[in-house]
């Protein structure tokens, strides 16, 4: 196997080339040029800097402004926040820039950033590009922002939209991304709308709205910001399926055809892939730096090197929207084609926890041998859920197999055949309007 | 026939979803102490984590890459004391001194991955093209190996010499198979060879100045780990006597293809082992499972003052092996047949500490008894071959024939000849071996780049 720093992980994204698709999303891990610095060091090829506000009403953030999701002894499986854009000084944010620029070149300094008015996204989107930004991104997404007209309920508003990434676009000349909200049902109309505004490219998702934890002791939901809690942004693993949904869709869609910077749930080199894999061609991580630091990033690069070299790809650019050509709507399905569960009982170790869930949650295919401790397997009743194979503490001891065209699975039985006599049914008929 | 399977393989490590429930319980510390607790520099910190964080090809080249066994140590350290010994994981603080957990597995973790590398075929080690020279290693214990596989991946041509039939010293011909099997040290001993490294074995360097030639004949560089092959005596150049053997030929004997002949000899028998360290556990236990009736430990201090490790002496006790603790072997007991019958030993007493620094075993007068064997084995301690240093007659030894070499570069007083492992600092451990092969690699290049 080749090391991994003779893998090149370059890639062109809107015209300006990363050094590889790993970059900080705009957050607390992206907040001053102290910390980029950091994250430069340990690898990251850019940074969506934490989103600038124009000095035009003071930013105060709530306290506490976090809240961890566990699941039993897994930490961080979600994350719950209120925190706001910046609160630093605009010329803070400025003036940082310009040292990360000069120092790291080979970077990309992107300028999130979010205004109220057409003039304000214009102002920022110009003092951003003067002092160094390579490119922005324009923040309609923020779903828990204190002051009204901002964040996500632009995102929200289509026509907003357009309209400021028209404004922004008329102002500068480097690439735009806009950061869309997942908190709507279909992402690619407002993606739609950024394009027609201009936009080079979209990123997404943001946090997804909603609620983690309620205190039990003071019933107020968490973050518990003296005595109130609201619906705020949810990140991390748990919001992983609705990134990876939405990257997906676009990629999919013809009419938008746009480069993707996908997020949400990105903590390993897999997790990327997946991105990559479904249309993304860079991927921006903040909730997993929450958990583990900028070193995930030395992860992230070796793993994706290493698995570049073991299937033979050259370039990251091969591996984007490589899986999207495999993802259909179910209705593709070929459903003549059926299997079941196929068990290595030598591997059993006799827990039973098959039995409680085929009985209680699937076909009921598993009769329990109470005498050796071990399931037995009716075999033409079982579903095919797979459900016993995710509980089932031995791994690889239960797999699918495909059965052959003729066989058929039995009926779910009735309890009482004689009841039939009591019924009061007769099958539907289709009726068909004209 | 019997059947010495079992005798013959050790027992199953972490399958995969063992080995990610506990890789998932570190705490990936910042300034991680396991780390700084593994004497090759394995780096258990880094590798856990990139195991946690699914990267698993990178775990296991910063395992093979900073020690190429790896796989080896995760089996054999005795990881209580070395990296395992501070880990956050145990939840110590100054609440709670005593800690309100167990340590990360960390050998057993290390040992997944090596294994689990060898399962999927990945390579991560490269051998390189260029070719910067020759250098000679003598011996291919851990030592040895360490140096020759850091020296290969830096783009030396390098040969090992072993005197016997198999490469691996004492993993190979000491360590019980069933703590340490064939089938692993060849995976591993794989990994070495794809490297490049010339293995000749059946091959002693040996006679005047044996060594010190290999330099006139063409290497650039040699390193010296012959490790210690000579058997401490109970009584010093005492004449063999039937039934008297030393742990050095007994276990070899296990391990060289005569382990059925030793099996028969032991069948049935009262054996005795003498000693308290790692290798007198070896001897007790294999003694008890190739088949004698009854293993008797005889160890002239007490429980605590024990040099073995506290797993092996479970494993012991818990084969039956019946420790006699507090009692001096003085002297052996023969058949007119000059076979041996039974040990005189007299009962002792701790004192002050000895030079050790452990309480010194004292005798207690009038107090020796016999006890009744058909077999003793001597593990009192492993010293190099006296003739040793004819070989190098330039290298500086001490008054036990153990190298004098820099502790931080391996260099002897011959330029050009290095050392390392059990031969320069005495009975230690396979990961001191591969440190040691570590250092002396790097100052070998330093040396041949002068
Ligand atoms: C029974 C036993 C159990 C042990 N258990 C453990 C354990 O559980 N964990 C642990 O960490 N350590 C253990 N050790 C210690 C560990 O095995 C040694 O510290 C380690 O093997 C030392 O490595 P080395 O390379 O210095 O020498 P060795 O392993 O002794 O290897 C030296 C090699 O050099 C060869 N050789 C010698 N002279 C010549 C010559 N003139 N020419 C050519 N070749 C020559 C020998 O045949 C041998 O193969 C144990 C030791 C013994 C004896
Ligand atoms: C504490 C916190 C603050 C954030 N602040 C911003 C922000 O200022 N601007 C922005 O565009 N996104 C912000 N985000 C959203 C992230 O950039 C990212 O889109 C989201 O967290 C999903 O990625 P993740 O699962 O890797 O965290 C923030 C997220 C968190 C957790
Ligand atoms: S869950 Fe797995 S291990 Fe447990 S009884 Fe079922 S098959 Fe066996
Ligand atoms: S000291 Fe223990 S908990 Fe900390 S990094 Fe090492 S193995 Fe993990
Ligand atoms: S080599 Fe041994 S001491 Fe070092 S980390 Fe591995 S198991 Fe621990």
């Amino acid at each position: 196997m080749k090391s991994s720093n003779q893998v090149d992980l370059s890639i062109d994204f809107c015209g300006v080339t990363f050094i590889n698709p790993f970059l900080l999303s705009s957050s607390p891990v992206s907040n001053s040029a102290e910390m980029v610095e950091a994250a430069y060091e340990a690898g990251w090829a850019g940074v969506a800097f934490k989103t600038l506000n124009s000095d035009r009403i003071p930013i105060i953030h709530p306290s506490p402004r976090m809240n961890s999701y566990h699941y039993g002894h897994k930490k961080l499986v979600g994350l719950q926040n209120v925190e706001q854009i910046s609160d630093r000084p605009l010329k803070d944010n400025l003036v940082d820039f310009l040292y990360l620029k000069k120092k790291y070149p080979d970077r990309v300094l992107i300028s999130s950033i979010m205004g109220f008015s057409n003039a304000e996204w214009e102002y920022l989107a110009k003092v951003s590009e003067d002092n160094g930004a390579d490119m922005l991104e324009l923040n309609f997404s923020c779903p828990h922002m204190c002051v009204e007209g901002s964040g996500h309920h632009v995102g929200k508003a289509f026509d907003l939209i357009e309209k400021f990434t028209t404004t922004v676009k008329n102002a500068v000349s480097i690439p735009v991304l806009a950061k869309m909200t997942p908190n709507i049902t279909d992402m690619t109309e407002p993606a739609l709308y950024a394009k027609r505004g201009g936009a080079d490219g979209i990123a997404a998702i943001n946090t997804v709205s909603g609620i983690s934890k309620v205190g039990l002791n003071d019933l107020v939901p968490k973050p518990n910001v003296f005595g109130i809690g609201a619906i705020s942004g949810t990140s991390g693993p748990a919001i992983k399926p609705i990134g990876l949904r939405f990257i997906a869709e676009m990629a999919q869609c013809e009419e938008l055809n746009l480069p993707l910077s996908g997020m949400g749930g990105i903590e390993t080199w897999i997790d990327a892939l997946e991105y990559l894999l479904l249309g993304a061609g860079t991927i921006q991580v903040t909730t997993g730096i929450i958990h583990y630091g900028y070193r995930i990033v030395e992860d992230m690069i070796e793993g994706l090197s290493d698995f570049m070299v073991e299937k033979g790809f050259n370039s990251v650019s091969e591996l984007v929207g490589k899986a999207n050509a495999n993802l259909k709507t179910t209705d593709h399905f070929e459903l003549d084609r059926q299997g079941i569960t196929e068990y290595n009982l030598d591997a059993c170790i006799g827990c039973g926890q098959c039995v409680i869930i085929c009985n209680d949650a699937a076909g009921q295919a598993l009769d329990w041998d109470e005498k050796e401790r071990r399931p037995h397997l009716i075999e033409d009743k079982c579903l095919s859920c797979m459900i016993c194979s995710f509980v089932c503490p031995v791994d690889g001891l239960i797999t699918f197999k495909e059965m052959p065209k003729e066989w058929n699975r039995r009926e779910t039985r009735t309890m009482d055949a004689s009841l039939e006599k009591e019924l009061k049914f007769s099958p539907y008929k289709d009726i068909q309007v004209l | 026939m019997r059947d010495f399977d079992a005798f013959n393989t050790m027992n199953k490590g972490f399958d995969f979803s063992q080995a990610v429930a506990e890789a998932d319980r570190c705490l990936l510390c910042h300034d991680a102490p396991c780390s700084k607790g593994c004497p090759a520099d394995t780096k258990p910190g880094e590798f856990i984590r990139k195991f946690q964080l699914k990267n698993i090809t990178g775990a296991i080249r910063t395992i093979k890459t900073n020690n190429i066994l790896g796989g080896t140590c995760g089996v054999l350290c005795p990881t209580e004391r070395l990296c395992e010994e501070a880990c956050s994981a145990m939840l110590k603080s100054k609440e709670m001194p005593q800690g309100q957990d167990r340590a990360i597995r960390i050998g057993e973790i290390q040992r997944f991955l090596v294994e689990y590398s060898w399962e999927r075929g990945y390579q991560v080690l490269k051998k390189p093209d260029q070719n910067q020279g020759k250098v000679a290693v003598v011996g291919s214990g851990p030592g040895g190996l360490s140096c020759a596989a850091e020296l290969a991946q830096a783009g030396y041509q390098v040969t090992i010499f072993e005197a016997r039939p198999e490469p691996g010293g004492v993993i190979r011909y000491g360590v019980a198979p069933f703590r340490f099997d064939q089938t692993f040290l060849k995976k591993e001993l794989a990994d070495i060879e794809a490297l490049g490294v010339e293995f000749v074995c059946n091959h002693r360097i040996e006679g005047e100045k044996g060594a010190e030639k290999l330099l006139e004949d063409g290497f650039k560089a040699v390193f010296l780990a012959p490790g210690l092959w000579k058997a401490a005596e109970l009584i010093p150049g005492q004449a063999p006597i039937e039934g008297l053997l030393s742990s050095v030929d007994y276990l070899e004997s296990l391990r060289d293809g005569r382990l059925e002949q030793t099996a028969t000899t032991f069948e049935g028998k009262t054996v005795a082992v003498i000693g308290g360290g790692a290798v007198a556990m070896d001897c007790a236990e294999t003694a008890a499972r190739i088949g004698a009736k009854d293993v008797y430990l005889v160890y002239r201090r007490s429980y605590l003052q024990m040099p073995a490790e506290e797993k092996e002496i479970q494993a012991a006790l818990e084969t039956g092996i019946h420790f006699l603790l507090l009692n001096q072997p003085l002297d052996y007991l023969t058949t007119a047949d000059n076979i041996i019958s039974g040990i005189k030993i007299a009962r002792t007493q701790l004192g002050n500490p000895d030079n050790s620094g452990r309480r010194a075993p004292v005798e207690i007068a009038g107090s020796e008894w016999n006890l009744g064997v058909d077999i003793v084995i001597e593990a009192i301690g492993n010293q190099a071959v006296p003739e040793s240093p004819n070989w190098y007659p330039g290298v500086k030894t001490d008054g036990k024939h153990l190298i004098q070499a820099d502790p931080e570069t391996g260099e002897t007083s011959v330029k050009g000849i290095f050392a390392g492992g059990d031969i320069v600092r005495g009975p230690s451990l396979v990961v001191n071996a591969v440190r040691d092969g570590k250092v002396a690699a790097q100052a070998i290049q330093q040396y041949l780049n002068q």
